[in-house]
């Protein structure tokens, strides 16, 4: 089992955001996690990557336990995390951004061959790269993000509403290069308020409500469901 | 006239020097914690102390002493993150009052040792380059000034080249992200508090000879620290370095043509005034203010 979210409990303080999920996800996937805002999917996201408190429950990352991980030593071990609004530094320049990413890489060759990569797939991100990171448009700072994540090499890779405040445009080439990430051999647990998309990119899906699993399966088997249909679909 | 202005350029210069390794490591301490340091004046005068124990009571050299009150402070702050601030994480407010114990403590601490009589130290050097009759600079100002070059060049090329330095721009910018990038925010705590506290001593080691030691020295240094790194705009390195810069000309131009007390009391207008005209500071940006 790759990554194994069994009965994992999160809150707040006294608010509790996620109530027992269990998850799987297998190696080369594309998973989705879709729902109503929230829902607890971002919640779900950053206890898997140590930023938001486990609180019962264990989570398993190729067979070993991480939920009691800081947050730091999570990605060594190959989880990298795309965070909701991007969360790039905005002081840094392009690609000090994306060598932060590399942080704990000591492989120098092969951090400067993906860096090289990076700016293969994203040219803006090459053209741009002494500029600071709080100059560039949304889109240019989603890929910046999703850059950033590539650059920690990782096995798993985590995104949380990558199409958010994007237009149309810009989310067809974000939904573009997710594919060809998870072609690469990156998993990919994708987590998104826009479900048709979700749906489109992903193998397997969960639906999840006030912090329980709702629903899972086929994506294109919950993308024929009723209930998906109405509630997220707008169908 | 012109003598005059030279030589008041001169010490503007010095002051600078020390101001800004201070206001520098305030700053710093300040991005990477979230805390505000009330005992960095403190930090600075312990800095002074260990000047006091080493070269003028045990007869070391002054460049050990120097570089041992660098180490001394250092080790204070690591101290103070780990007493004070990282059981305060994500309270600072409390890492705020908590400052102001540790104030108080430090204080206490040099009257209990030394009393609260005024050190003498021998001068380092009685040299001076006179650039003509009336504009001299001291040798023992010359070190401050190249002492404090040299620090904040060395910070500068640690923060824009090397790894722990991009580490630690990216935790202050957001700590969170920082983790995510596998980034230990314990560690770069740590290190901005070893520089933060460390160049808060080195400034005090260094200006120990040219200025009056004694356990309440810290309170004056922090009062313009405070008011650099509001005109600079908080959070802001670079407008640490030319605000204090700035307020170092200002400051001795008016010491030297009225009096101190005026020229306290025109920093702090001039303070107001860039916090009427732009609220962030000279180099800050709303979101860090």
């Amino acid at each position: 089992m790759f990554l194994e979210l069994d009965n994992v409990a999160v809150s707040y303080g006294k608010v509790s955001a996620v109530r027992g999920i269990s998850m799987r996800v297998d190696e080369g996937r594309i998973v989705a996690i879709v729902g109503a805002n929230g829902a607890g999917k971002s919640t779900t996201l950053r206890a898997i990557s140590g930023i938001a408190p486990v609180k019962s429950g264990e989570i398993r990352f190729a067979g070993d336990r991480i939920d009691r991980m800081p947050a730091h030593r999570i990605v060594g071990r190959g989880i990298a995390h795309v965070p909701e609004g991007r969360r790039i530094f905005p002081d840094l320049t392009v690609a000090e951004n994306l060598r932060t990413g590399a942080f704990l890489r000591r492989d120098k060759p092969a951090v400067e061959a993906d860096l090289e990569a990076v700016y293969a797939r994203f040219p803006r991100l090459r053209e741009r790269r002494g500029q600071l990171a709080k100059t560039m448009s949304g889109g240019e700072q989603q890929m910046l993000a999703i850059g950033r994540a590539l650059m920690a090499k990782p096995k798993l890779l985590l995104m949380d509403e990558p199409s958010m405040g994007l237009a149309p445009i810009i989310v067809e080439e974000i939904a573009r290069i997710i594919e060809e990430i998870s072609r690469d051999g990156v998993t990919v647990l994708l987590v998104e308020q826009n479900a048709e998309l979700a749906l489109d990119l992903a193998d397997y899906a969960y639906v999840l409500e006030v912090g329980s699993v709702a629903l899972e399966g086929p994506a294109d088997e919950l993308h024929d469901n009723d209930h998906v249909r109405a509630a997220y679909l707008g169908i | 006239m012109f003598d005059l202005l030279a030589q008041t350029g001169l010490n503007a210069l010095y002051a600078a020097s020390y101001i800004s390794l201070v206001a520098v490591g305030l700053v710093l301490i300040f991005g990477v914690m979230g805390v505000v340091n009330f005992a960095h004046g403190e930090l600075f005068m312990a800095g002074a102390y260990v000047v006091v124990a080493l070269y003028a009571g045990g007869g070391a050299p002054f460049l050990l002493a120097v570089a041992a009150g660098l180490g001394f402070v250092g080790l204070l702050g690591l101290l103070m993150e780990f007493a004070l601030f990282r059981p305060l994480r994500d309270n600072p407010l409390g890492g705020l009052v908590a400052s102001i114990g540790f104030l108080m403590i430090l204080q206490a601490t040099a009257v209990m040792g030394f009393g609260v009589r005024m050190e003498h130290i021998p001068p380092v050097t009685q040299e001076v380059i006179a650039f003509s009759e009336k504009v001299r600079l001291p040798m023992s100002r010359l070190y401050v000034i190249v002492a404090a070059v040299v620090l904040l060049g060395a910070l500068w090329y640690f923060l824009k080249r090397t790894r722990f330095g991009w580490a630690l721009r990216a935790s202050a910018q957001d700590a969170e992200a920082a983790a995510l990038q596998g980034i230990s925010i314990g560690q770069t705590a740590r290190i901005a508090m070893f520089i933060g506290a460390g160049l808060a001593g080195v400034a005090g080691a260094l200006t120990a000879p040219l200025v009056s030691v004694n356990p309440h020295m810290g309170h004056s240094v922090i009062v313009t620290a405070f008011i650099v790194i509001i005109v600079g705009g908080v959070g802001s390195l670079e407008g640490a370095v030319v605000a204090s810069v700035a307020y170092a000309f200002v400051h001795t131009l008016v010491t030297t043509f009225w009096d101190g007390v005026i020229a306290d009391i025109v920093g702090l207008s001039l303070m107001l005034v860039v916090l009427i005209v732009k609220p962030t500071g000279l180099f800050g940006t709303a979101d860090r203010a």
